[in-house]
């Protein structure tokens, strides 16, 4: 059954989203390669610029005099501006001499590292050895290439962050339209499945792959029902070809009976025979029947019936038979209440329900017909206290012949439901089921609003008038 | 005996009429389309028609319309291959008595034949208290009485009772009943008429004597005279 709203979980899985999100993820990824790349190339070129300067400084403060070193690297702190450069001498021993840089151990010998200066800026620091074996620490500033850096990395993150909420957003919307139409396909699908094959899926008219795909569904369920329709003409005509003669045989059967001339255990082997004959006769009849009603067009003769009265009628009518059985059976009409129709054909349709819910109800249980009203009209509610029908049965007992697996123990043709169906359809009524907690529900709805447990009905399917469940809700359905 | 014009055209359906009606010790004329049946209806004195609905000639519907417009008032059954409950009010409406459909059990229809017969026996003297041996029912003052004893009956039992009164002696089945007494042509199961016969039985037998409601096996019930 579909739910009825969206939800994130759908959207996520559509392959629209995946794409979109795919398509995302590459571009995003290409961005950082970009961004990487630019940055990488920007950050080497500035390292070399400053790694150049610090051995140009470096091989001009190595021409200095070792007496005159000290006071040179003041004098250059001293013109260093903004302090740019940092300088250090340390003596052969390592001891500090002069100059403005403190790190604890030294770098390797003219090879340039990153270090932080004293007052915690970022620097490039080159150490080399004079002539005199002293060491000469030269430093430089390399902030903005860290600022670099950093900026990049707060562009990559902010544009990779903007990306995946625009990749999520344009995802979602291209997805939404697509996926509400996979829903509606879903949707006639599940009407088509649950038997109507009236039903079609919906296009949009664009042309595109859902259309064609659900073109080549209705051609195919358009075949499917001129098949069943096949089908069932010739069930039909069947059962209307042999009925006659049929009928003719157990006249005969009966004539023979009458015969004096017949032995009495004869006599009991046709009346056997009879009663197996009324079987077969019944059922052609009950199928012939429902094509009848199936084929009907009687809403024009409609006259208001008392649903009130009707079902007093039908308490009356099987109160005998539910006090023979030790089941009591009661009437609970809230208020009155008509519904255009035909009096004997709903008390037909009615007469098929109380007959099932005594049949299913164990001695010392209860069936109620109940009237009620709901915002689109009157309902006719038959409880039981019975063994109901569980949830996944209750859209295959309405299927003709179909009978429940609790049904062995009971008499029956597996037509009656069908016939209640039939007769439904005709009204424009609608049959639902729910849980009586204990036992079942049968609802007619006198009006075309169906519950959520609605059944649909249909005017062939040969072999089953089915049910579809109408929306959301509660549980699955049957009738 | 009684004597029937049977409209059929379906020689053998005919046949078929012809022979259980025979059986049951009538007389019967057939006649195979519309116009000679209307004939032979207007010429002879019959006691009942069964007439097909579909007809070469005059149509079923248009003969029994036709024959009340003559004012011949004989009890009509007419008989059709159409089941719908529309073509039965149509068929009842145009004048007919009964209706039923094809095909048909032999027996049902001269059981409703029977029904006819005795009904149009009756007419002239609609009493006010019909007795079938000790059984005595007040039509107008609703009451009803087993060997001068009142009993008392519900809706329904009494309207049951005063059917089965009425074709005293008359085999009549289940779904005859049904649809005389309820007014409904659909088949409600022999379980349902059965029990409501077994409740109006036990109200009305009394002990030491044997039951008025006879059930005749395979076909229906009888109310005799006891």
């Amino acid at each position: 059954m579909l739910a009825d709203r969206l939800r994130v979980r759908d959207i996520r899985n559509t392959s629209t989203f995946r794409l979109t999100f795919l398509f995302g993820v590459v571009f995003l990824l290409g961005v950082t390669i970009l961004l990487g790349l630019i940055y990488g190339l920007s950050a080497r070129e500035l390292t070399r610029r400053s790694d150049r300067i610090l051995r140009l400084e470096a091989a001009m403060l190595e021409q200095t005099s070792a007496d005159t070193l000290p006071n040179r690297i003041r004098g250059e702190i001293a013109r260093s501006a903004g302090g740019l450069n940092y300088f250090e001498l340390r003596s052969i021993d390592g001891d500090h001499v002069a100059g403005d840089i403190r790190v604890g151990d030294l770098p390797p010998n003219d090879t340039p590292v990153e270090r932080v200066a004293g007052d915690g800026k970022p620097m490039r620091l080159l150490a080399v050895e004079t002539p005199s074996q002293e060491t000469l620490l030269i430093g430089r500033d390399i902030s903005p290439v860290v600022d670099l850096r950093r900026q990049v990395l707060m562009i990559l993150i902010a544009s990779g962050l903007i990306t995946v909420i625009a990749v999520l957003f344009c995802g979602f919307l291209l997805s939404l339209a697509p996926l509400r139409r996979v829903r509606d396909l879903q949707r006639a699908i599940e009407t088509i499945s649950g038997g109507d094959l009236e039903a079609r899926m919906p296009l949009a008219g664009r042309g595109d792959e859902l259309d064609l795909f659900a073109g080549t569904v209705n051609q195919m369920i358009d075949e499917i029902e001129r098949a069943i329709g096949q089908v069932k003409g010739v069930t039909d005509a069947i059962a209307h070809d042999l009925r006659t003669p049929l009928t003719r045989v157990r006249s005969q059967l009966y004539r023979l009976s009458q015969s004096s001339e017949v032995q009495a255990p004869a006599v009991r082997m046709i009346d056997a025979a009879t009663s197996d004959l009324d079987t077969v006769l019944e059922r052609f009849g009950a199928l012939l029947r429902i094509s009848e009603l199936e084929a009907g067009r009687r809403r024009a003769g409609f006259e208001p019936v008392d649903l009130a009265a009707l079902l007093a009628r039908m308490q009356e009518l099987y109160e005998p038979l539910a006090e023979d059985q030790g089941i009591t059976l009661m009437l609970d009409v809230a208020e009155r209440g008509t519904a255009p129709g035909d009096e004997k054909l709903l008390f037909e349709a009615l007469s098929n329900l109380v007959d099932n819910a005594l049949k299913f109800t164990p001695p010392g249980g209860r069936v109620t017909l109940a009237l009620a009203t709901d915002a689109h009209g009157p309902v006719i509610e038959v409880r039981d206290t019975g063994t109901g029908i569980a949830a996944d049965e209750r859209q295959a007992v309405i299927r003709r012949f179909h009978r429940g697996s609790n049904a062995a123990e009971v008499p029956g043709n597996g037509l009656g439901l069908s016939l209640v169906v039939a007769i439904l359809h005709l009204h424009g009524f609608t049959l639902g089921f729910r849980d009586g907690l204990p036992g079942l529900v049968v609802e007619v709805r006198c009006h075309g609003h169906g519950s959520e447990e609605a059944v649909k009905f249909i005017s062939l399917a040969g072999a089953s008038p089915a049910a579809h469940l109408d929306g959301a809700g509660q549980e699955a359905v049957a009738v | 005996m009684a004597r029937i014009l049977v409209i059929e055209d379906d020689a053998a359906t005919a046949q078929e009429i012809v022979t259980e009606l025979g059986a049951h010790g009538h007389e019967t004329v057939h006649a195979d389309n519309g116009d000679t049946g209307l004939d032979e209806a207007t010429r002879e004195p019959f006691d009942l028609i069964t007439l097909d609905r579909m007809l070469p000639g005059i149509d079923g519907l248009a003969l029994v319309e036709r024959l009340r417009e003559r004012r011949i008032h004989l009890p009509v059954l007419m008989i059709s291959a159409l089941s719908d409950v529309d073509e039965r009010i149509a068929g009842l409406r145009a004048g007919g008595d009964d209706y039923m459909t094809k095909p048909f059990a032999s027996n049902e229809m001269a059981m409703r034949v029977e029904v006819l017969l005795r009904r149009q026996a009756q007419q002239p003297a609609d009493e006010a208290i019909l007795r079938v041996g000790g059984i005595e029912i007040d039509l107008i003052r609703r009451k009803v009485k087993v060997d001068g004893e009142p009993i008392r009956l519900l809706h329904m039992e009494l309207r049951l009772l005063e059917f089965l009164a009425r074709h005293a002696g008359d085999i009549v089945s289940r779904k005859i009943i049904f649809e005389k007494v309820w007014g409904y042509y659909f088949d409600p199961g022999a379980n349902l008429i059965n029990v409501h016969i077994a409740r109006l039985r036990k109200k009305l037998d009394r002990p030491g004597k044997p039951s008025a409601i006879v059930t005749v096996k395979g076909e229906g019930y009888r109310l005799d005279a006891v």
